[in-house]
């Protein structure tokens, strides 16, 4: 089974995503966008999540899911440092002695940890052994229709320090003031997550864990994405730049077999997404889709899609 | 020569390669058409103020950066008609663009290896 969802939100003033400081100034990762202007195609810089950021997110909820449903978590996976055993150092701690074939170190790392299971990992020794991630995930970026719109802008904030005559050395002032470049924009981004991948081997195809352990890996991992959807805690510098504003739309699709819903940067995404399903269900394939927007809930659209894989025994 | 044209900019761009930022120059030698160099270039003048701003004076008046143990000299901000002018043939030769930031990458000339502030 594949879900594949599709996400707008708007978000005002937010930090979700820093590049770099220089000196007092921290960027917001911005990336070149091409928009229709006029009939002409014209270049614009806009503000972006990346994918990894976002990764990084599902992941941390993923933690949290695995645990509370008494999956293992490697220490590092469980401290949200995802070095996914990418050296002998890392993996000893999972497995000790390592194996010398590529089949038996998969094996190992993924019954230890739900995280690399899912996430995949590189492991960059001899031999390699390499597992790819069961879910993808987009950039955020600006809807194309209101790209134009979208801002960076830089805010003014100043850190003070209380300081008399005595305590003040060189040229120290009480006053630190700095930059920090915000986003405002509509976004949109596409999360997959392949099922079938979940506790399979990505070197023989075969299952690695049993059944009932494969189904309660792949729930967990649904209700990663539920969570971190439902509580907006992705992207940096929650804690004074939480996003003004929140999911818009949403849409949900889960098939048999790989398919991606038509992107949210495109204003038609939803009659597209739907169009694209039918003709998948003319050749016999069964699909679910849920779209939320003005009468149904980003939660309640989820939540169905969960319910459908439910009940077609995926977990 | 470009180096004299442009000099100002090279030095700038070669310094954040010396700190293993390789964003701008990466952005200006690959850009396909003008606007990304504009922006790269807006930003690392951007970012290169906000270092200036910030970076300590050695006993020889010159400003440094530290990075690694190295003492990396902070150059001098390239003069408004040099970026004007760079920005002007960029528009016109997008070549200009390709070959500042690979003498930005080069290993710098000895003659003009004194880097350090104005
Ligand atoms: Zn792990």
């Amino acid at each position: 089974m594949f879900l594949s969802v599709g996400v707008r939100f708007e978000a005002n003033v937010e930090a979700l995503n820093m590049v770099e400081t220089a000196g007092n100034y921290g960027k917001h990762r911005r990336v070149p966008y091409l928009v229709e202007e006029e009939g002409k195609l014209k270049t614009v810089y806009v503000p972006a999540m990346s994918g990894e950021s976002l990764a990084h997110a599902y992941q941390e909820h993923l933690v949290r899911e695995a645990l509370s449903a008494g999956l293992p978590v490697c220490d590092d996976c469980q401290r949200g440092e995802f070095y996914k055993s990418m050296n002998k150092v890392h993996l000893k701690k999972k497995v000790d002695p390592i194996p010398d074939n590529p089949k038996s170190i998969e094996e190992a790392i993924v019954k230890a940890c739900v995280v690399e299971d899912v996430g995949g990992f590189l492991y960059a020794e001899k031999p390699p052994v390499r597992r790819s991630s069961a879910f993808q995930v987009s950039y955020a970026l600006p809807v194309k229709s209101v790209a134009l719109f979208a801002t960076s802008e830089p805010q003014l904030h100043a850190r003070h320090a209380q300081m008399d005559a005595s305590s003040k050395k060189g040229n120290a002032s009480e006053q630190m003031i700095y930059y920090v470049e915000t986003g405002t924009a509509l976004y949109g981004f596409t999360f997959n997550l392949d099922l079938d991948a979940v506790g399979v081997s990505a070197i023989t195809s075969k299952p690695i864990l049993d059944e009932d352990e494969i189904k309660k890996r792949r729930e967990a991992s649904l209700k990663a994405l539920f969570r971190m959807l439902s509580s907006s805690q992705f992207g940096a510098k929650l804690s004074r730049f939480f996003p003004v504003g929140g999911i818009t739309e949403l849409v949900v699709a889960a098939t048999d077999y790989p398919f991606v819903v038509t992107s949210p940067i495109y204003d038609d995404y939803i009659v597209k997404t739907k169009k694209r399903l039918e003709v998948l269900r003319s050749f016999g394939e069964e699909s679910f889709l849920a779209v939320a927007g003005e009468e149904k809930v980003p939660e309640e659209a989820l939540k169905e899609a969960i319910d459908y894989l439910h009940e077609k025994g995926a977990f | 020569m470009v180096n004299t044209e442009y000099g100002g900019i090279v030095k700038m761009l070669r310094f954040f390669v010396q700190t293993k930022n390789f964003s701008y120059v990466d952005r200006i030698g690959n850009a396909l058409n003008p606007e990304p160099v504009e922006v790269a270039l807006l930003e690392a003048l951007r970012a290169f103020r906000s270092i200036r701003e910030s970076a300590p004076i050695d006993k020889n008046g010159r400003m440094y950066v530290e990075k690694d143990g190295n003492k990396i000299p902070v150059p001098g901000i390239p003069s408004d008609e040099e970026i004007k002018k760079f920005l002007d043939d960029v528009r016109s030769d997008m070549g200009v663009a390709k070959l500042v930031a690979t003498l930005a990458l080069a290993y710098p000339s000895r003659k003009e290896n004194s880097g350090g502030g104005e």
